[in-house]
């Protein structure tokens, strides 16, 4: 590859993840595969058992997503007809195919459903996920289910998981979380060393990557990127916020900063920055630290109250002093398109300006939605403009 | 045309100091704008094959009508959905979107203006414009859909035997609009086509009338809910190829209870005029920058090279 689609030196991790992949499914090592969803399912527990797993969280291609559509009606979104085209037999991903167990936890009912449907593909076990975040008994519940979520993983690898092994892993995954906030940290500087894309790129690297090998890499370059030195160039930053953004799932983000030249500098979405915000309890009982952990971690819209997500989201705009929001759901999101206005009114209000954007993983309507973000930029830009020139006047004139 | 003609004898603002041209290079029609520092000049052609191809034919026509060379051109500003494949080596080119060209021509045209209405051939979009800059407040633009969009009425007016700028003044003779529930044109074409099937009135005017109404109806009812975050505050402007139908304008009229205000030219030139203001604007700071050299960059280009990149492509 001469023609990096990344701005910092990140074709070394991209190779790494690219080589996992490769060994996963060609089963190096002979270890079980492990696969899991959504950003709520603890990877801790799976690495302490010795396993290898992934995120599953690809953006089907057009025939995966619609060998997918037929097992559900179209009103599903374009993720959960990935998930499940992916593992169905006939066409398919290799990489999906060679998991040997697939966790989930029950997010919102299309999820679900694809992975009651997937279950016939695949030894697979549904966990609860409560979402009353705030609830004394939604804690000792989680607990319970990540318990659960252990034995069966203990079963898969015919030995137990300790709890000691579970905090040594607590604490490593901690430390890769840092990691992650200190490279987003980077961001907030007004010219960015790294892209919105190169940060995905880190993010995917989290999902696929053993968190040892992952330490090595993202530690040099992390260096490397805190050493940049500025040359100056402001560019226009925005955030993007809304549903998941699969592994894939870039042409949005490439329109913005490959094309058009502005910056996305965080994300509040569970594939970008979100994740990596909360930091785990090390100590006491490790079962209480995940289930408070993931349930303090910032929450998806499919949590309660709905009011947490919002402050998170207007609070991570202000933090990281954006321009303009993009909020993109995909279309028959239950979680993100149904509760958009609430996000579109309450950054509105807080005096970012939002743009509004419905996505699929189909290629066909990149022509407007080019329209939408150049014109969204031009808006913005304008009104840096008015900035510019309101303070050249004040200093003027004062 | 002179510009006092339009606007009256004020000085317009807008008005560039140098010939420009704004071109809209529209899914199905492009149109270009020749301003000079007094008259404007449109022209319209079916969008072809080949953007560029399209572009110069609109250029020779619009040199042609102004009796002015290539070389007077000072600038040229490109919008609609081909802006992104034109290219000139000769005439300084940048491109903007519709959605910015659209407020800055009907807010040239009319200061007062606060809302937009733009219905094209594939897309249509709600634009809440800054009656005190011409700038783009909030825009909300169609989804991947035909509902709402001149293609939309193009299908209907096949349908219906019509040509389709006979499509809304048929429109306006309706006893009683037919009931089009569909916002798909696919379903609403198999709405249409039940409703041309009931049989004993397959003749007859009234049913042509008030099937084309309620295509325009239900259309209309589309882009409304385009409206719903960009509000309807008044100067109310409809811009684009379907500002001409008159069936649309009622539709619309009736469903949001307020009135488009007239404009004075016909508004399928608003994108290409707005292009042609940009035009204008990036001719004076071009010509600024000149006169003031390195030493003193003027203000407005405050941006440094690698941000310039978020608005301005340089073909």
């Amino acid at each position: 590859m001469t023609n990096s689609v990344f701005s910092a030196d990140l074709l070394p991790i991209h190779a790494l993840i690219e080589a996992e992949q490769q060994a996963f499914i060609a089963d190096e090592g002979g270890r079980k595969r492990a696969g899991y969803f959504c950003a709520y399912t603890p990877p801790e527990i799976l690495n302490a058992a010795g396993l290898r797993h992934a995120r599953l969280f690809k953006a089907g291609s057009p025939e995966i997503v619609s060998q997918g559509e037929r097992y559900t009606q179209s009103v599903f979104c374009d993720f959960s007809k990935s998930c499940i085209g992916a593992f169905d037999k006939e066409g398919g991903d290799p990489f999906y195919h060679a998991v040997d167990k697939l966790y989930t936890f029950h997010t919102c009912a299309s999820m679900k459903r694809a992975a009651e449907v997937i279950e016939q593909f695949v030894p697979t076990t549904l966990l609860n996920l409560p979402r009353l975040r705030n609830e004394a008994a939604s804690r000792d519940f989680f607990r319970s289910e990540i318990l659960h979520y252990r034995d069966d993983v203990a079963e898969l690898v015919g030995r137990a998981v300790t709890d000691s092994e579970v905090s040594a892993q607590i604490a490593l995954y901690n430390k890769v979380r840092r990691l992650l906030r200190d490279f987003s940290e980077l961001r907030k500087r007004p010219n960015p060393p790294l892209t919105g894309l190169d940060f995905l790129e880190l993010v995917r690297g989290f999902y696929y990557l053993p968190p040892a090998t992952l330490l090595t890499a993202y530690e040099k370059l992390y260096q490397k990127l805190a050493r940049t030195h500025d040359d100056g160039s402001r560019p226009i930053r925005l955030m993007i916020s809304g549903s998941i953004m699969a592994d894939g799932d870039r042409r949005l983000v490439e329109l913005i900063e490959r094309e058009i030249g502005a910056r996305v500098v965080v994300e509040d979405h569970c594939t970008g920055y979100r994740p990596f915000a909360h930091t785990l309890r090390e100590d006491g009982d490790p079962f209480a630290a995940l289930a408070d952990g993931y349930l303090d971690q910032a929450p998806c819209a499919r949590m309660k109250p709905l009011d947490d997500s919002l402050d998170f989201s207007t609070g991570l705009a202000e933090e990281y002093g954006v321009d303009g929001v993009i909020y993109v759901y995909l279309k028959f999101c239950a979680c993100y398109g149904v509760s958009k206005l609430e996000f579109l009114d309450r950054l509105t209000a807080s005096g970012v300006p939002v743009l509004e954007i419905s996505s699929d993983y189909s290629v066909s309507d990149i022509g407007q939605l080019k329209t939408r973000v150049e014109a969204f930029l031009e808006v913005l830009q304008g009104q840096r403009d008015d900035r510019i020139e309101t303070n050249s006047k004040e200093h003027v004139h004062g | 045309m002179k510009i006092s003609d339009i606007i009256g004898s004020d000085p317009w603002k807008p008005a560039p100091a140098a010939p420009v041209v704004g071109f809209d290079i529209g899914s199905r029609g492009s149109k270009g704008v020749l301003l000079t520092p007094d008259s404007i000049y449109t022209t319209f052609i079916p969008t072809g094959l080949y953007m560029q191809e399209t572009a110069d034919e609109l250029l020779a026509r619009l040199l042609k009508e102004a009796k002015l060379r290539r070389r007077d051109i000072a600038y040229v500003v490109g919008t609609g959905y081909g802006r992104i494949s034109l290219a000139y080596k000769d005439i300084p080119y940048q491109v903007v979107t519709e959605i910015t060209c659209h407020a800055s021509g009907a807010h040239a045209l009319n200061p007062r203006t606060r809302t937009i209405i733009d219905i094209g051939g594939q897309d249509s979009k709600a634009i809440k414009v800054d009656p005190a800059t011409g700038r783009v407040l909030e825009f909300v633009m169609n989804d991947k859909c035909a509902a709402g969009t001149g293609r939309f009425l193009e299908k209907a007016a096949v349908l219906l035997g019509l040509e389709l700028d006979k499509l809304g003044d048929v429109s306006l003779q309706a006893t009683e609009p037919a009931v089009i529930s569909s916002q798909c044109v696919v379903f609403a074409e198999s709405e249409m086509i039940s409703l041309r099937a009931r049989g004993e009135r397959h003749k007859d005017g009234a049913a042509h009338a008030n099937i084309a109404a309620g295509i325009h109806f239900a259309s209309a009812r589309r882009v409304k809910s385009l409206l719903g975050r960009v509000g309807t505050e008044p100067d109310l402007v409809f811009t684009g190829g379907v500002a001409n139908n008159p069936g649309m304008r009622h539709a619309l009229e009736t469903l949001i209870g307020a009135r488009f205000v007239p404009a004075p030219i016909d508004m399928i030139y608003a994108g290409a005029l707005g292009a042609a203001v940009h035009a204008g604007r990036h001719q004076a700071a071009a010509a600024a920058a000149k006169q003031a050299g390195s030493a003193a960059p003027p203000r407005r280009r405050a941006a440094t090279a690698a941000e310039k990149p978020a608005l301005a492509h340089t073909a």
